[in-house]
């Protein structure tokens, strides 16, 4: 690894090496600030017959070098750096999630306090959790090896017990896991990591469990030192060096690598968290972000400071289809669309995009039906966010009398869409929509933000290089971040409560580059066309008992950017509801997205 | 034959007797009638009668009445004459004779001058009497006595009809009951609001588990008769089921031996099912004292000794509670109380992470056991509430709207209706007697608007 000069990095080379494609891209310092410049991408090499992931990232570089006319690529194969004026960069560094991403189980003694806490360290560093073993998770030990032993994690995150706390249980986890003898998922001298992040009283007796057997057992610091407080960054740093050192290395190809690279490859999803942290900290805002793939759905939020990923392994858009469809129920999915479909139709085109997931709509009524499969798995995807993104269980509470009747437990989700200021997408289904109206409405649907919240997507799936670069050079990765990754969609107003249908929700007030005045009706959608780079002031005076973000009827006036789609008014309310009659919900969706203009070809000019 | 014997007497009782033995110089009572007391258990007679004509204070001041004193006989039915309390009062005679003995016969009761009714308490259920009223004024002097025109007989009934508004707004909550018990039996769905005290049961034990701390439980110092330990139990139940999933190590003290036992049996169960019988330890559940302060110090000391990092505080307290729950908060305990002792709510609140307020702490069987028949019975209370809200809304609204028009006989009507029969003892049919003075007041009422000249707004 290099130690530059931050100040000194004007060419960055960046890869994302997926499972099928390695994307990347070329940032360059121009006229005073970084913009990425190019991008390229060829598929992965990682499996058979190439078995070397480098021949891949040199295939995408040579794209990029082509598309920039800078030699990228070395006479000997290598990446050239540092960067001389015409040729190579000052830093290569990639992401990794090739081979299915690092794989994790982790255990802990309380399935709501340090498992969940050894969870989120886990997810947080970009893993794919298989497994949580806990005390209380309603299994018999026997039932628990079992587990252990079907499993093929690439490491494993024991946790358990404050300082000073429990020791035997968090033994007896420990003696769960040394007999099963979990095998790793690549090499068989591999020696399975196992992190030790429990009672540091506990370290000696652990130690002595997995004395024998053939497990590298890392110890670090407690992830729940006493249970008011999470220290979740030595069990995080922890894991991306075992993934370096132990995963990467048994990976073809990723010894060498890792010698090319100026920073440590990181696990993709690890990677995206760590640039929305960065982002979230560097503008002090509260950040959603979203990755909707084949097979799975990444949720990654930022409030307060506090960040937080889930993975949802069964809603995808390809593989996990079916799934969506079965946990949603079909007139779920159906109530986004607004014409009547035939079941058993869309039963085979579910199960025809399920084994072959590259597929992609070729009818409008097709992309209509999968937008609406999108909208529910992301709906369950964000609900099982912010079932899990919570604050901490087991926490002494401090009360007054006044809370005689108000007394709530602890481990309440800390997603608030109200204080939520940016929602990013990312992900096929809502990167490649044929209009960004389509990708905004799916956003606003699935995730109901409340009040004013700025809608974005990913471009070329970007986040990952950025996620990287940002443990190098977080200014770069930022302005990077807002000038050439993000797409702004614009900025959605959007009312909380229960509007009164036919009657006012809000009034609005626009001011700055567009003007605008108007009022927004119960259940009313309105979309304002201003463009990016076009910004101005709303003013907005809700009725009563409807929220924009000051509190039920309070005035309120915000910044609003405008972007692709531009300024969106929505009264519809929350918790979004639709009617239950099926004719009455098709005409009411049908407004919306005329209001929207989402699925027309050509946009008429709206009367504001 | 008693027909017979009754209408004899009727005649001889018509015209007041002349008494003998004493001075009679004032003259009797008019109208004396008796009839049984309605609505009872047949123990009751009332006496009424018109006020002697003497009864009015003289030129002097005085009254030459003093009081009104009852006797009262047996009469003889078909069966013989019978029998009774009151032999001092005349027994083996039938009727009041016209050498009447004032002294010699006790009377039943007497009331002072201007009362005109008195209610005999001292009567037995299905036998007849017959009452007479004398006026008795200064030294031994008397009138001749009144004699009640018709025999009475105390009769019990079997249904108050003072009470049947009562009576239908229970049956209309047994029915609601009956029916959710059997709505939640048939699978139906019975919300029950989350309660934080009892949701925090797992967390509080999970806390005691990661810290390796036990868990302390106290079931209040009242013995287990107290309604609110037998609540605690209930909750122990849960707590120790809890502490066996989790195998945390819980610790009960008691202040009564009863309390020790049963608090045994409910952990031992509960540990068995769970299917952890080799983790339960029954010297865990010990006595300490029936003495309030040594039991509270005993307690505390176990806390300072061991630092639970859970306690629980299930059942009837007094002065100890802000002792203990202070003490626990110093520890950093979590602490979850349940009482329904009013006085003691506001320190557990203060000082508690989560505290169950009297209802909560009752609902706790039913929402930790989600037992159709308990949650039926939970929702059909809590209709019940609901229908005593909606009377309590209803009524304070009619009796303001009342106030405010005095003259509307609808509303007053509606407002005496709910005042004296529905929660009075009226039963369902207005009385006559208050309807007519009501319909007189609103009567004057109108009148007296009628009367009043209108107001020329255009004179100064």
């Amino acid at each position: 690894m290099t130690n530059l000069d931050p100040d000194k990095i004007k060419v960055i080379l960046a890869t994302d090496c997926g499972s099928t494609t390695t994307k990347a891209i070329l940032i360059q310092y121009v006229d005073g600030e970084y913009r990425q410049t190019h991008r390229g991408e060829a598929p992965t090499t990682v499996e058979k017959p190439f078995a070397d992931v480098t021949m891949g990232v040199v295939n995408s570089v040579t794209e990029i070098a082509e598309l920039a006319g800078r030699r990228l690529v070395g006479d000997d194969g290598r990446i050239i750096s540092p960067a001389t004026e015409t040729d190579g960069c000052d830093i290569y560094i990639s992401t990794s999630s090739a081979g299915g991403g690092l794989q994790m189980m982790v255990a802990g003694v309380i399935a709501e306090m340090t498992a969940a806490s050894a969870k989120r360290a886990a997810l947080g560093a970009g893993s794919i959790v298989m497994d949580v073993i806990a005390a209380n998770d309603g299994r018999r030990p026997h039932d628990q090896i079992q587990r252990i032993r079907d499993l093929r994690p690439d490491m494993i995150l024991i946790s358990g017990g404050t300082d000073g706390g429990t020791t035997g249980k968090v033994v007896q986890i420990s003696e769960l896991v040394a007999p099963a003898k979990p095998q790793p998922r690549f090499g068989s001298d591999y020696s399975m990591p196992i992190i030790y992040a429990g009672n540091k009283d506990a370290r000696e007796p652990v130690s002595e469990v997995f004395s024998e057997g053939g497990f590298d057992l890392q110890i670090v610091d407690n992830l729940r030192p006493v249970l008011e407080r999470e220290n979740l960054g030595p069990a995080r740093d922890k894991i991306h060096d075992i993934f370096l050192e132990h995963v990467m290395a048994q990976a073809p190809g990723y010894d060498k690598l890792m010698g090319w690279t100026g920073a440590p490859i990181m696990p993709t999803p690890g990677a995206v968290g760590d640039i929305l942290q960065t982002v979230a900290r560097l503008q002090e805002i509260n950040v959603v972000g979203v990755d909707i793939g084949g097979a799975t759905t990444d949720v990654f939020s930022v409030f307060d400071e506090t960040f937080n990923r889930t993975v949802s392994a069964n809603l995808g858009m390809s593989y996990s289809i079916s799934n969506v469809c079965a946990e949603a129920t079909m007139p779920n999915v159906l109530r986004w669309v607004p014409f009547d479909m035939n079941e058993r139709e869309l039963r085979n085109h579910v199960k025809n995009k399920m084994i072959r997931p590259t597929t992609i709509p070729q009818t409008r009524e097709a992309l209509m039906f999968e937008q609406a499969v999108a909208r529910e798995a992301l709906r369950l995807a964000y609900k099982q966010h912010k079932e899990f993104a919570t604050t901490l269980k087991g926490v002494q509470q401090q009360r007054t009398v006044g809370d005689t009747f108000s007394q709530q437990t602890s481990g309440q989700t800390i997603v608030d869409n109200m204080k939520l200021d940016l929602l990013v997408a990312s992900g096929g289904v809502l990167s490649h929509a044929p209009r960004m109206h389509q990708t905004a409405m799916m956003l606003i649907d699935a995730f109901e933000p409340e009040g004013v919240t700025m809608l974005a997507k990913d471009s070329i799936f970007m986040m990952p290089h950025l996620g990287v670069l940002s443990s190098v050079h977080a200014k770069a990765a930022e302005q990077v971040f807002d000038r050439d990754c993000l797409v702004y969609l614009g900025t959605s107003v959007c009312a909380a409560g229960t509007p009164k249908p036919g009657k006012t929700c809000f009034k609005y007030e626009l001011t700055g580059d567009r003007t605008a005045s108007g009022e927004i009706i119960g259940g009313q959608m309105l979309l304002i066309p201003m463009a990016e780079g076009e910004s101005g002031t709303i003013s907005l005076a809700p009725a009563r008992g409807i929220d924009l973000g000051e509190g039920p009827g309070k005035k309120v006036q915000k910044t609003v950017r405008g972007g692709t789609v531009g300024l969106i008014l929505d009264g519809r309310g929350r918790t979004l509801t639709l009617p239950e009659d099926r004719s009455s919900c098709q005409s009411t969706v049908q407004g919306w997205l005329d209001a929207l203009d989402v699925y027309a070809e050509t946009t008429e000019s709206m009367a504001v | 034959m008693t027909r017979v014997l009754c209408s004899l007497l009727i005649l001889l009782g018509v015209a007041p007797c002349i008494a003998v033995g004493q001075v009679v110089d004032l003259a009797p009572p008019t109208d004396v009638a008796a009839s049984d007391v309605p609505d009872d258990t047949g123990g009751q007679i009332a006496v009424k009668w018109g006020l002697s004509p003497q009864d009015r204070p003289a030129a002097d001041g005085s009254n030459p009445v003093l009081s009104y004193v009852i006797y009262r006989k047996l009469v003889q039915t078909g069966r013989g004459l019978e029998s009774g309390a009151e032999t001092d009062a005349g027994a083996g005679e039938i009727i009041f004779t016209s050498d009447f003995d004032y002294e010699a016969n006790r009377p039943v009761g007497s009331v002072p001058y201007s009362v005109t009714e008195f209610l005999d308490e001292n009567v037995e259920g299905g036998v007849t009497y017959v009452y007479a009223v004398a006026a008795a004024g200064p030294g031994d002097s008397f009138s001749p006595l009144a004699v009640a025109a018709i025999p009475v007989t105390a009769k019990m009934q079997y249904i108050n009809q003072g009470k049947l508004w009562f009576l239908i707004i229970m049956m209309v909550i047994s029915i609601v009951i009956v029916y959710f018990v059997f709505y939640a039996k048939r699978g139906g769905k019975i919300k029950v609001r989350p309660i934080a005290g009892l949701e925090a049961v797992t967390e509080a034990v999970g806390r005691s588990t990661e810290m390796g701390k036990p868990v302390l439980f106290v079931p209040g110092i009242l013995d287990i008769n107290d309604i609110q330990t037998v609540a605690g139990i209930t909750v122990l139940s849960n707590v120790a089921r809890t502490a066996a999933q989790y195998d945390a190590e819980l610790k009960v003290p008691t202040a009564r031996s009863l309390v020790m036992t049963t608090a045994r049996e409910t952990v031992q169960a509960a540990y068995l099912g769970e299917g952890r019988p080799d983790a339960y330890n029954e010297d865990n559940i010990y006595y300490l004292t029936d003495e309030q302060f040594g039991y509270t110090a005993g307690v505390q000391g176990a806390m300072v000794r061991e630092k639970p990092a859970a306690c629980f505080y299930m059942g009837a307290f007094y002065a100890e509670s802000l002792i203990l729950a202070e003490t626990a908060n110093s520890i950093g305990a979590i602490q979850i109380a349940g009482t329904a002792m009013p006085s003691q709510l506001p320190f557990f609140v203060a000082a508690c992470d989560y505290t169950l307020i009297g209802e909560e702490f009752f609902a706790a069987s039913a929402y930790l056991s989600n037992d159709p028949e308990q949650l039926g019975s939970l929702k059909g209370q809590d209709v019940g509430k609901i229908i005593a809200a909606f009377l309590l809304i209803l009524g304070c609204l009619l009796a303001t709207l009342s106030t405010v028009l005095p003259a509307v006989a609808p509303l007053r009507m509606a407002d005496l209706y709910i005042m004296n029969n529905v929660l009075g003892e009226d039963g369902l049919i207005p009385d006559e007697e208050r309807v007519t003075m009501l319909n007189n007041e609103i009567n004057e009422l109108w009148e007296a608007q009628k009367a009043e000249p209108a107001i020329d707004e255009g004179a100064n």
